[in-house]
């Protein structure tokens, strides 16, 4: 809310300060702003996400240059503009569009300031290019600066916590906003040197077809990971004691890399391999699968090759075959021991990746309920997790599974049942209660 | 085709790359520009063609070489006049010299001789129409929305021809049929004409700040070219895990090893045969790749107890896609595969698609080839008897036509 008001004060001020900006030029930019805001694309390294900021400085370059208009109430009320995102209205946030708005303003009065102040009477020549380049440079990086410094602050605030996911990769993206801003300003220069208003057609035309195909690219790639989720919900669909059970997996893996430091790319290959990590059992006999007790050699040699053979298929596939190999490796234990896919040899610790998955999927068996037993409480399956930690669990992953659980407040499986046995005669005597 | 020798086809192939440069010579010698603009302009071309992205998977590839020649006419020679000849002069040769590395490299020549001829005879009538409707010079125009229009109708010119050669030369690819070569490129409309805006975009800076149009052009196309490179990997990698996945009831036993596999490639085929666009083509192939993945249901005890249908595998297979959101577009097409085409006293089967009725087909043949060890003649044979309700006649002959072109069956002409 302060932002909002914040951002307010900024607009209506800048209007008092600036001149207003020449509305012909501003026009065709603004609305290319709030669609480029409007449509912006998640994608892996997030970096092409922010692409708006070149538009902006296109448009602030292009006013704080012309002699009879200024950047800063211009780029103040492009920022305020675009403030909503599909997603506030899908799952009506009414309050992100609010810090939206002042976080834009802000930034964008920012950059408008310093455009402003080195560029008035700046002669529009192709000698001033230099000039230009290094103040856009300049202003893309106060735009960047105060940006981040806002969303911090607001997430702090509002979740309480630093460590977020999107800011392992900082530099990256702030080295992106930078170069971006400084070609948005040189863009801006050249159209005026040049005198073209077609050029803004070209320019918006690029722009847009590489936006749509980005676009397409998450769709895309939303969907790449849908056809998985697919896959395994029919495999899920097969007993009911495992529905969801790979979603919780990759839902506690994704918690555990956090919680170790993991970047986005890093994660994003840890939840593939925990939705996969299961697939195998899609050509395992069901009978099999749900077969109540242990399964005698014969049985057992059956399921792994099976499984295996589904690992050889993915595995072909260039993209997925890092995430197989972690997946694979689930099985084996963190000393070494036990089979753990056919790329692990017998004393071979498994990759940090895999010992993620294993805790997690280790920890969802425990604390969810199977035909034979009740679900356990989290405190048992968290002290089974440390009583073989070192042995089977890698210990740092167990510690940060341990952290990071506390630290969402959630708890999982029956809170009562801390005792195997007493979780299978629940099971088995379904008149027998339980008293807490 | 088929009968001439690859001895023949390479000749004629190198004849073709010389006509084209001796074009481009003979226009040089009729240019208003001096031999050393020409020469930048020829090596300006040859290196952005080393540049390039798969623009789908038709098989379109369209290079920065593009964004070159289209800038060419803009800028070359005095800025009062567009030396016409001299563009056609740096085309000519520039595209005769990346074909000559191009045949050097790949022994495919009839595939690449159709595109040598339309794009020369494609990029002329943009160079034409462009100098024709830039009637002042650029000086006069600036500052004018009218800059606009010579490009655009010269651009629309080269799409149209280029559209209309692509369907009239089909020549060495008798599989496709000329609605989906023309089809396919309109698909690919977006990688073109953002190449075409790129080359543009430095013509109109050119005049006013030289050699800082470089940067300023190449920029926005190069995150242009960056998600349209990410979106071609991407789709790549998607088809290969829908490709692994639909092996996986296979390899566990429950399916013919590469009965999808197989089918897939048969229905595409027929698919671009009978002239349906890129997207339905692709449509085709997802629709084959998953059209027997109910049969992951199969290992399930009762069911086998119980016994299946082969509509049952049809239905679970749609189920199963249906909860993924890019597959889920075929789902109703895998839902109705098993389906006769029409119903006695009706034409056709309105819920039953072309799609649906293609790979039923396909995978029928596939089914009597490799499962019930059926001749390819026999097998044919089954599906012609088949054709009053259970296989749409038109499908059929079109895959009797594939069979023939790929030399599985014997022509046989009347």
């Amino acid at each position: 809310m302060p932002y909002s008001l914040l951002g307010l004060v900024a607009l209506i001020g800048s209007f008092f300060i600036s001149e207003p900006p020449d509305w012909r030029y501003w026009f065709p930019f603004a609305v290319l702003f709030i669609l480029l805001e409007f449509f912006a694309v998640e994608v892996n390294d997030r970096m092409l996400q922010s692409s708006s900021v070149m538009v902006a400085m296109t448009a602030g370059v292009i006013l704080a240059l012309l002699p009879d208009s200024d950047a800063m109430f211009g780029m103040a009320l492009m920022g305020g503009l675009a403030l909503f995102t599909p997603a506030d209205f899908r799952e009506k946030r009414w309050f992100q569009p609010l810090a939206n708005f002042g976080q834009f303003v802000l930034a964008a009065t920012v950059a408008g300031f310093i455009l402003d102040l080195f560029l008035e009477g700046v002669a529009v020549s192709p000698e001033s290019l230099v000039r230009v380049a290094v103040v856009s440079m300049l202003a893309a990086l106060a735009y960047a600066t105060v940006q981040n410094v806002l969303v911090r602050h607001a997430v702090r605030t509002v979740f309480g916590r630093d460590n977020l996911e999107p800011w392992s990769q900082m530099p990256v993206l702030f080295i992106g906003q930078v170069t971006m801003g400084l070609i948005g300003g040189l863009i801006g220069a050249a159209f005026l040197i040049a005198d073209r208003q077609a050029i803004i057609v070209f320019i918006v035309g690029v722009y847009a077809i590489g936006h749509m195909s980005l676009y397409a690219f998450a769709q895309l790639r939303d969907s790449h990971i849908g056809s998985i989720r697919g896959f395994v919900k029919t495999l899920e669909a097969k007993d009911m004691y495992t529905r969801g059970h790979t979603e919780r997996v990759a839902f506690f893996a994704q918690m555990i890399g956090e919680e170790l430091g993991f970047s986005g790319t890093q994660l994003e290959t840890i939840r593939w391999s925990a939705l996969i990590h299961d697939l195998g059992k899609l050509a395992v006999p069901t009978e099999l699968i749900r077969k109540r007790g242990r399964l005698d050699e014969d049985e057992y040699a059956d399921m792994k090759a099976h499984a295996q053979l589904v690992e050889e298929i993915l595995a072909e596939v260039d993209f997925l075959q890092p995430m197989v190999e972690i997946a694979s490796g689930h099985h084996s234990n963190f000393d070494g021991s036990g089979y753990g896919g056919s790329t692990h040899s017998e004393g071979q610790a498994p990759s940090l990746e895999a010992c993620i998955v294993a805790a997690a999927d280790a920890f969802d068996a425990m604390t969810s309920a199977r035909s034979y037993r009740m679900a356990l409480s989290q405190q048992y399956a968290i002290s089974e997790l440390r009583q073989h930690s070192g042995a089977q669990f890698h210990p740092e992953v167990v510690d940060a599974f341990e952290r990071a659980l506390a630290k969402s407040g959630r708890r999982w499986g029956a809170p009562h049942v801390n005792d195997e046995e007493m979780a299978r005669r629940l099971a088995e005597e379904p008149e027998l209660t339980l008293r807490g | 085709m088929a009968s001439w020798g690859a001895r023949t086809l390479s000749i004629v192939s190198w004849l073709y790359v010389a006509v084209v440069a001796g074009l481009g010579f003979y226009a040089a010698t009729l240019a208003t520009s001096d031999p050393i603009a020409i020469l930048t302009g020829v090596t300006a071309l040859v290196v952005a063609s080393m540049v390039g992205v798969a623009a789908s998977n038709s098989g379109n590839r369209f290079t920065t070489g593009l964004a070159v020649a289209a800038a060419v006419p803009m800028v070359l020679g005095p800025v009062d006049q567009v030396d016409l000849a001299g563009s056609i002069a740096i085309y000519g040769i520039g595209l005769a010299i990346v074909w000559a590395l191009r045949y050097s490299r790949s022994e495919k020549h009839v595939d690449l001789l159709p595109s040598l001829l339309r794009r020369f005879v494609g990029y002329a009538v943009y160079a034409t129409v462009y100098s024709a409707l830039r009637t002042g010079p650029f000086t006069e125009l600036s500052g004018d929305w009218s800059d606009l229009f010579p490009f655009a109708v010269a651009l629309a010119a080269w799409i149209a021809v280029e559209v209309f050669l692509r369907a009239m030369l089909v020549v060495g690819k008798r599989e496709l049929s000329r609605s989906y070569l023309a089809r396919s490129l309109l698909h690919d409309l977006n990688v073109f004409l953002g190449l075409a805006m790129t080359g543009a975009l430095f013509g109109e800076l050119w005049p006013a700040i030289g050699w800082w149009a470089l940067p300023i052009a190449l920029l926005p196309y190069s995150f242009a070219h960056l998600a349209f490179k990410r979106f071609q990997e991407t789709k790549v990698t998607y088809k290969q895990t829908i490709r692994a996945l639909a092996r996986i009831p296979e390899v566990s036993g429950l399916g013919t090893d590469g009965h999808a596999d197989r089918t897939t490639d048969l229905a595409s085929a027929i698919a671009m045969e009978i002239g349906l666009g890129p997207v339905q083509v692709e449509d085709v192939e997802y629709a084959g790749l998953m059209h027997d993945i109910g049969r992951v249901s199969l290992n399930e005890p009762q069911i086998l107890r119980m016994g299946y249908s082969d509509d049952d595998i049809a239905r679970w297979s749609s189920e199963i896609i249906a909860e993924s959101p890019y597959l889920s577009r075929v789902a109703t097409h895998v839902r109705h595969q098993y389906e006769p085409y029409r119903k006695p006293g009706e034409q056709t089967d309105p819920d039953v698609s072309v799609i649906s009725r293609i790979i039923k087909v396909a995978a029928a043949y596939d089914w009597q080839v490799h499962q019930d060890r059926r001749s390819p003649l026999q097998s044919l044979e089954t599906l012609h008897a088949g054709a009053a309700y259970d296989y749409d006649p038109e499908v059929v002959a079109s895959l009797r036509r594939l069979l023939e072109s790929r030399g599985v069956l014997t022509p046989v002409r009347a």
